[in-house]
Order: C-alpha cells, then sequence, then structure tokens
C-alpha cells in the first residue's frame, strides 16, 4: 500500500481521528501542557472526544487482551475496581490501538464480549485501529495509563503500578500509581509522581 | 495469545524446572520454555572456599525473538535472577553486556537477540565444607517477537567445592571469554560530562590524549524514562572527541545531577582492546566549553597529513589571483640578478621566504591570541575590517604607481624593482614576503580549507607549525628558482623590456584595488566605496607632486605630499561608527535571474527549520573577499545546468556570507571542520551529516552531486520507516 493510498484508508477508517496530527507522527503528551485533542468510535461506532468531557478529569487506559501484562491486570480484577472506583464524575477511556493485521486485534464485537465476561466498566471504549491516538499520545505499553485534569491539562503519564512484573499475584503488595495521582489531584495537590515509565507489551501499531 | 496458552507455558516451565537431573559439575541440564532456552554455566568446575567464580545464565531465543537489558527503552522488561545459595555464601548483581538498540514501530527497546550469557559472581562462604553443592536461580525474563510472553524457570548448577585448586578446573571458556567480550568497560582517561538545555542532553567525551574517539557512537542510558528512546542522536566532533545530542523525556525530570550509561561503538574503543561499550557517568554541567574544530575529514585528524597538505597548498597559493601581482613583481626582481650574481639571488630567496614565514607566523599567533580571547574569528579575518581593507587599497595603489614610475620610494624603504643598494633589495624582498601574505590569506588555495580547520583545534605549537609549512609551501617556489636560477636564465637579458613588464605588472595591482574596493562596498556600503575612491584619487596626487619634482624644491614637495596624503587617508579611512549590518543587500546573494540558482541567506534557524521538514540544503560559505569564492560562483554555481538540478531535487540553496565578522557563521564553519573559505556543504534529506564538495568546482561537478539525491517523488513514495 503506498503512503498515500493509507492516509486515505486512515481518513476513511478513523472518520478524521486526531486533529492536530499526521497519522505517521510519533509525539509525547507531556505533563503539565493540555493533552492533545482526539475523537475515535466506541464499539458501537460512535465517534467519542475528548471535548465530550470538558471540565471532568478523564483517564486514559491503553488496552490489549493479549497482552499478558493486562491480562494481568484484568484476571486479578485490580483494572476493573480502578474504573470503578473514582465514581461516575470521573470519565474512564480505555483505548485499543491494535491494528486490524495483527494476531492480538479483537473485532468490536469480540471486545463487547470479553469486556463484559471480564466485568469491565469504563465510561467509554474506543477503537484506535489506525493507532493516531497513540501515537498522539506516545502511548507506549499496555497498559499505559494517562489523567487529565478537569482543565483538559494532562498530570499523570506512565504506569499502572510499581510491580512491573506479569504476574497476578505482585497485584496485591503493589502501589497503584494512578490512585496516588488521583488522591493528590482530588486534594488539589500538585501529582508528585507524574510521569514514569510504563511497563507492559509494546502497542501493536499499524 | 490466548490465556489458555499463556497457562500452559507458565505449566511447562515449572515442570522443566522440576524435573532435577543428575548434578553434573559446572553444568546443568537447560530448561527449555516456549521460546526461549536457559541454562546455568559457571566458568570452573568446583569452587574454593572464599573464592569467588563467575556463573553465567544463557538465554537462547528463538529467531526473531528478544530479551531485555536493565533498561528496556520503551517496552519490555529487565531479565532477573534470584539465587538460592547455602548459608554464607553471596551472588552478585548481573553484569549486563552491552544491548542492542531494537526498533518496534515508533518505539524502541533495548536487548538482545539470538544468545546472551548474563554474568554473576558467586562467592562461597570461607568457611565451605568440600563436597557437593547445588545452586538454584529463579530466573524470569520477558521474551517478545511481536508479541511478549513473560517466562520463568527454576535453574541448578551443581558445583562443588574443592579442597584443592587443581580440582577447580577452567570449564566453558570459550562461552565465558565472548561474554567477557561484550561487557562494557570503565574507560581510564576517557571523560565524560554533559549539560541539559530544554529537552536535550548534550553528552561531551574528551578522550585521553593521542586518541580519537570513534566516529559511530550511541548512547544506552540506566535510567528509565530519561531519554526518549527512539529520538536520533545527534554526534559531532570535539577536537579528537564528540558531542552527542539526546533528545530527552518530556518534561525534564529536575535536578538531574548525572547522565550515566553506556557509549556503545560502531567498531572498537581505540585503546581499550576489542571492547565496543564504555560505562560513562557525565556530571551534569551548568554549560560546557564551546565545541572544539573537530579534524577535517579529509585529514583524519594527522599532523603529519596536515602538514603535507599545507605544503602543497602553501605553493598552490601562488597561482591564486591575489598573490600573483605580488609574485609577478617578485620574478621581475630575479631577473636582475638572473644572469648575475648567484649569491645576492640565493640571499634574496631566502629573505623573500623569512618575510612570508615571520609574517604568516605572526598573523596566525594574531590569530590564535585572539580567538584564545574568545573571538570567533576564523583565516582571512583581517579582510573582515574595512579599515584593513582601505589600507591594502592604498598600499597597492601606491605600488602600482611606482611601478609606472609616477614617483620612486625614498628614505626607508627602496623601488621595489630598482638596482639600488644590496640593503634596500633585500628590504624589498623581505616586503615583498610580508605583502605576499597579506594578500594571499583570503585565498583558501585547495588541500588548505582543511589543513587550516584540524590546525586551529590543535595546540598553538602545532597551530603555528601547520601555518609555518604553509608559509615554506608558498615560498617555496620562489626559494627554489633563487637557488636553481637555470630556468630564469632562459629569460632575456635586462634591458628596456623590463621597463616594458614593470609597467604592465601595475596593472594586477590596480585590479587588486578594484576588488578591494567591490570588498569594501560590500563591508561598508556605496558611500564607503566613493569615499575609498576620493581619498585614493588625493593620494594618487600626492605620489604625483613627490615625484614630479623629486630632484627639485625639497621641503615644500614633502609638506605638499605629505598633506595630499593626510588628506586622503582621512577620507578613505572607513567611519569606526558603521556598523556592518547596515548592509541591507548583500553583493554574495543578487536577485535571481533566469537560469540563476534563487540563493537564499543562510540563518542557523532557516537553516533548522528546512532539515527538519527534510528538505535537501545547499550553502555556499562565501566571502566578497574570497577571490576563489567568487570565481566559484560565477563559473559553477550559478549556471543553469545547477538551477535545473537544484529545481529537480528541491534543493534550497542558501549563502552564508562572511563578508563580514559573523560568529554564527564560524560556529557553522567549525561545526563541519572548517575554518577557511570557500566551503560548499550539501546536505541530504535524513543524513546528519553534508557531503562537503571540493574548493574548486565546475558545473558538472556540481551537478551530479545534487542529482545523486533522492528525487522529491521517489521520497514521498517510500513508506515510513518502522
Amino acid at each position: 500500500m503506498t503512503r498515500a493510498s493509507r492516509r486515505l484508508t486512515l481518513k476513511l477508517a478513523a472518520a478524521a481521528t486526531v486533529a492536530l496530527l499526521s497519522p505517521a507522527a510519533f509525539a509525547a503528551a507531556v505533563v503539565g501542557q493540555p493533552a492533545p485533542a482526539f475523537t475515535a468510535p466506541d464499539l458501537a461506532g460512535k465517534p467519542v472526544s475528548l471535548a465530550d468531557f470538558k471540565g471532568k478529569t478523564v483517564i486514559l487506559e491503553w488496552h490489549n487482551f493479549g497482552c499478558p501484562f493486562v491480562q494481568k491486570h484484568y484476571k486479578s480484577n485490580n483494572m476493573q475496581a480502578l474504573q470503578r472506583r473514582f465514581g461516575p464524575d470521573v470519565v474512564w477511556l480505555t483505548i485499543n490501538s491494535t491494528h486490524a493485521g495483527h494476531q492480538d486485534y479483537q473485532s468490536p464485537a469480540v471486545l463487547t464480549q470479553e469486556l463484559k465476561k471480564f466485568d469491565s466498566a469504563p465510561t467509554r471504549f474506543l477503537m484506535d485501529e489506525s493507532g493516531a491516538v497513540g501515537r498522539a499520545y506516545g502511548a507506549k505499553v499496555t497498559p499505559h495509563l494517562y489523567i487529565i485534569d478537569a482543565t483538559g491539562k494532562l498530570v499523570y503519564n506512565g504506569a499502572i503500578d510499581d510491580k512491573r512484573t506479569a504476574n497476578v499475584d505482585d497485584v496485591k503488595t503493589a502501589k497503584n500509581f494512578v490512585v496516588a495521582a488521583m488522591d493528590e489531584l482530588r486534594a488539589g495537590k500538585p501529582v508528585s509522581n507524574a510521569s514514569n515509565a510504563p511497563y507492559g507489551c509494546t502497542i501493536k501499531y499499524k | 495469545m490466548s490465556f489458555l496458552r499463556f497457562a500452559r507455558l507458565g505449566g511447562a516451565a515449572l515442570a522443566a524446572a522440576a524435573a532435577i537431573l543428575p548434578a553434573m559439575p559446572g553444568v546443568a541440564a537447560p530448561v527449555r520454555t516456549e521460546r526461549v532456552t536457559a541454562e546455568l554455566l559457571a566458568e570452573r568446575s568446583a569452587v574454593l572456599p572464599g573464592q569467588p567464580v563467575t556463573v553465567g545464565l544463557r538465554l537462547v531465543m528463538d529467531k526473531g525473538w528478544h530479551t531485555y537489558w536493565r533498561n528496556p527503552g520503551d517496552s519490555g522488561l529487565p531479565t532477573r535472577i534470584a539465587w538460592t545459595l547455602p548459608e554464607g555464601w553471596a551472588a552478585g548483581p548481573i553484569q549486563w553486556p552491552y544491548p542492542e538498540a531494537q526498533r518496534v514501530g515508533p518505539l524502541m527497546n533495548y536487548g538482545y537477540s539470538n544468545d546472551v550469557v548474563l554474568l554473576s559472581t558467586i562467592t562461597p562462604s570461607a568457611n565451605a565444607a568440600p563436597g557437593p553443592v547445588t545452586l538454584t536461580a529463579k530466573a524470569d525474563w520477558l521474551v517478545c517477537e511481536d508479541i511478549c510472553i513473560p517466562e520463568k524457570a527454576t535453574l541448578t548448577l551443581a558445583l562443588p567445592v574443592a579442597s584443592s585448586a587443581s580440582e577447580a578446573k577452567p570449564a566453558n571458556a570459550s562461552l565465558f571469554d565472548k561474554a567477557r567480550a561484550n561487557l562494557p568497560v570503565d574507560a581510564k582517561g576517557w571523560r565524560a560530562e554533559s549539560s541539559i538545555a530544554g529537552n536535550l542532553l548534550t553528552l561531551r567525551l574528551v578522550p585521553p590524549p593521542e586518541a580519537t574517539a570513534p566516529a559511530a557512537v550511541t548512547f544506552f542510558p540506566f535510567r528509565e524514562n530519561f531519554v526518549d528512546h527512539p529520538a536520533e542522536q545527534r554526534l559531532a566532533r570535539d577536537g579528537n572527541g564528540i558531542r552527542l545530542a539526546v533528545k530527552l523525556v518530556e518534561p525534564v525530570a529536575p535536578g538531574l545531577n548525572e547522565a550515566a550509561g553506556l557509549l556503545v561503538a560502531g567498531s572498537a574503543w581505540p585503546g581499550l582492546g576489542e571492547a565496543r561499550a564504555i560505562n560513562i557517568a557525565a556530571p551534569v554541567m551548568a554549560s560546557l566549553p564551546p565545541a572544539a574544530e573537530s579534524a577535517g575529514s579529509a585529514l583524519g585528524g594527522s599532523l603529519i597529513l596536515a602538514l603535507v597538505f599545507a605544503l602543497a597548498g602553501g605553493m598552490l597559493l601562488n597561482l591564486m589571483p591575489c598573490v600573483f601581482p605580488v609574485l609577478g613583481i617578485k620574478v621581475m626582481g630575479f631577473v636582475q640578478h638572473a644572469h648575475g650574481d648567484n649569491r645576492a639571488l640565493r640571499l634574496q630567496g631566502v629573505v623573500f621566504t623569512l618575510g612570508v614565514l615571520v609574517s604568516f607566523v605572526a598573523l596566525a599567533a594574531l590569530l590564535l591570541a585572539l580567538r584564545a580571547g574568545g573571538a570567533q574569528l576564523g583565516w582571512g579575518f583581517q579582510l573582515q575590517s574595512p579599515a584593513f581593507v582601505t589600507a591594502l587599497a592604498a598600499l597597492f595603489l601606491l605600488m602600482g604607481l611606482n611601478l609606472f614610475g609616477v614617483f620612486e620610494w625614498g628614505g626607508f624603504a627602496q623601488s621595489l624593482t630598482s638596482n639600488v643598494s644590496a640593503r634596500g633589495r633585500y628590504g624589498d624582498a623581505f616586503l615583498a614576503g610580508v605583502l605576499a601574505t597579506a594578500v594571499a590569506t583570503p585565498c583558501t588555495a585547495p588541500f588548505m580549507g582543511a589543513a587550516v580547520g584540524f590546525t586551529l583545534a590543535q595546540p598553538p605549537a602545532v597551530s603555528l607549525a601547520v601555518f609555518a609549512t604553509l608559509a615554506l609551501g608558498m615560498a617555496l617556489p620562489v626559494l627554489l628558482l633563487s637557488f636553481f636560477p637555470a630556468a630564469l636564465r632562459r629569460l632575456p637579458k635586462p634591458g628596456p623590456w623590463m621597463e616594458t613588464f614593470k609597467q604592465l605588472m601595475a596593472f594586477p595591482l590596480l585590479a587588486t584595488v578594484v576588488w578591494l574596493a567591490w570588498v569594501l562596498g560590500a563591508q561598508a556600503g556605496n558611500d564607503a566605496v566613493l569615499a575609498l575612491l576620493a581619498g585614493l584619487l588625493l593620494l594618487s596626487m600626492a605620489a604625483w607632486v613627490y615625484g614630479r619634482w623629486a630632484h627639485g624644491a625639497g621641503i615644500v614637495r614633502i609638506v605638499a605630499a605629505g598633506l595630499l596624503a593626510a588628506i586622503g587617508i582621512a577620507i578613505a579611512w572607513p567611519g569606526g561608527n558603521q556598523p556592518a549590518s547596515a548592509v541591507a543587500t548583500s553583493p554574495g546573494a543578487p536577485a535571481a535571474r533566469q537560469g540563476e540558482v534563487n540563493w537564499q541567506p543562510w540563518t542557523p534557524e532557516r537553516f533548522a527549520e528546512l532539515r527538519a521538514v527534510g528538505t535537501p540544503v545547499f550553502i555556499d560559505f562565501t566571502a566578497a573577499w574570497c577571490v576563489t569564492c567568487q570565481v566559484n560562483k560565477r563559473v559553477a554555481l550559478n549556471r543553469e545546468v545547477v538551477a535545473k538540478a537544484m529545481a529537480d531535487r528541491g534543493v534550497v540553496a542558501l549563502q552564508a556570507d562572511w563578508t563580514n565578522y559573523d560568529p554564527r557563521i564560524t560556529a557553522a564553519l567549525a561545526e563541519l571542520g572548517r575554518n577557511a573559505l570557500p566551503v560548499y556543504a550539501l546536505y541530504a534529506p535524513g543524513e546528519p551529516k553534508p557531503r562537503l564538495l571540493p574548493e574548486v568546482l565546475t558545473a558538472s561537478l556540481v551537478a551530479d552531486e545534487i542529482l545523486k539525491l533522492p528525487s522529491p517523488k521517489a521520497a514521498a513514495s517510500t513508506p515510513p520507516s518502522r
């Protein structure tokens, strides 16, 4: 596929996903700066924009069920508990940037079933098959977590916790960085550990 | 990957580990996981109480699968080992071999492929009793191809405690030798420091004396979430050392006081055996000293080669248009002696050579002193001063008038060609040497650019040696003629033809004045040229008065001539308050005509902007006072074939005009290892280093170089690198 036709396909498929970046650009969202805007379809194909949640705290979770590190947090019910923990005022967007040609790719229908099986509770689940949203944020691995505060500023970029393994048992003893950041944010304090290296499987970008 | 597969995998690894095999000293049965074969190895068949021994965890990965270094990069996890040892024994940390950079889509990992041995030191208890002992290592690692699998294995190693050294025989020698060869070394004598500006880390590596840093070096940081791993690391030479510009993850953590990691070279580090990787812990400084000019690529930093180039370059200088008039006069001076006094001729040659040498070295010493004081100056710097240009124009005019016979020198200096006294002649010869030097410096001969660039980065003694050699090269043809006058004897005997020749030689001198007037125009504008010419007119009148009444009224003549000369110089002298930036249009950048190259002025910002979007760039480092530059511009650069080639390849032509003092251009030249003009640099998209074109150009040479670049259409259809 030539670059031009790939670009066209991307445009059609992703319905003009990320406004500010070309599909090839890989940039890192920077803590302390406005979070990159994006629009991506949810599992029902309905477009969801970051701008839809203006004035609310938004948490982004990069996801791929094929990844043992994601499995660790879903099998232990750690991720689902986290999705419910902060209540309805906090928006949780789970984003999957696995490209359609990869063995880990799951269709929206399959994902809907799997998420139900795990009793997953994100506000919305977004399909980012083009990888445009992931690239705009510089998302590296699954799981990779971001927190955007109510003013639209990125306040956290990093790992889910400090136990950098795929071992389910480690969840019990881990220090959860997202919980710590949210506690500080809610107390009106700056996030002390705002940027760290996430761990997990490489995102299967197109 | 399914859950089923994941569960099955863990089970398989544990089952394999559980099957403990009969203990065999020094080795253990390998354990096979889904993608890796793992085993423990020891360097000795047995250990002695209290004596450390090296053991290795060997991971043989399936083709295309990777395990990871201590900093795995953007994803991945480092391999871990948890030892279970007898009471009183101790295990050291993993000694990590240097990793390879593994690009995965837009991400970068640091790890290993095929086969890796991770060494650790095991120290037995000092009072270990002789007899069989089993070491147990629980190892876990992440192995990735396109997908990642966390794997683990429990490995055992039978390692008896021996009672005598003879029982602890070497084992697995070749494997351990190979593993050690991949370990980073502490580079004694090499010094690293760094600074952070914005999100850019600059690492500076200074080699010990006599060593030169390798040309391709990559930094692998120990710390995670510090360096932007996939970003290109830009290497620049810094004398014999290097500077590496490394993009950092934003926001840059405050209070970083050290950049620690490995520097991995494309080849072995000089003076460090076969080692490809060195450990560095570069303290973060407030700022780094300015980069030294690096050795020119054509030179490879060798002093002897620089001397050879300097000698050849000096000889070629004689053919340059700036030197020619002075040389012409010198040769004519020889003719007078060519048919007679050999000794006088030789002495003349030697004195001329001394004149060249002394003035060259004095000029170089002045340049070095000014540079040491922090001034961003380059070779030919004196011509960046309008005052110097004016003085030189006045001097050349007077010399020309003298040759026409308008006046004769009196008093302190004899005529350049008159045959008065021996002492006067030697004075002339010395003066001719000084003059030749003064006008020669702006003419960079081929081979000289790299030599001058090299030499200014060296210790002063080396610098001066190179400049002295350059001077010797320039004086050499004249010196040889004076010692072997056979060639001169073929010239006709002195006679009336010499007067004709003398007058003829005035024209190249006056041509030089014309050129200097144009240089001044470029530096200080139109009005300065008018002032110069008016001043020169008065100076001519002074010379005429001085010559016309040479045998008449003594004091009136001197006063009148002196007054005219003084007024002339006062008019011509460029105002000190004339800022260089007052010149709105540089003569180097005329509006493009049909079939000519569309030059744009060079600025560091414009250049960076073009490079950032991958536009190929051609830079012409030029100056009005650089004659070679002007010749090249007319015969090679501003030609239709070049303009067409540039248009075809989308090349943007930038002109860096060094006519006036500009520290930014001096710095840009230094980055290329140059300090003299002309320099022609062609930057291809995606290539960090430019192609440097020769100092003497032809239109087809330039066009050919440009057409070697990929055409923009072809570049657009290439898929982005993954």
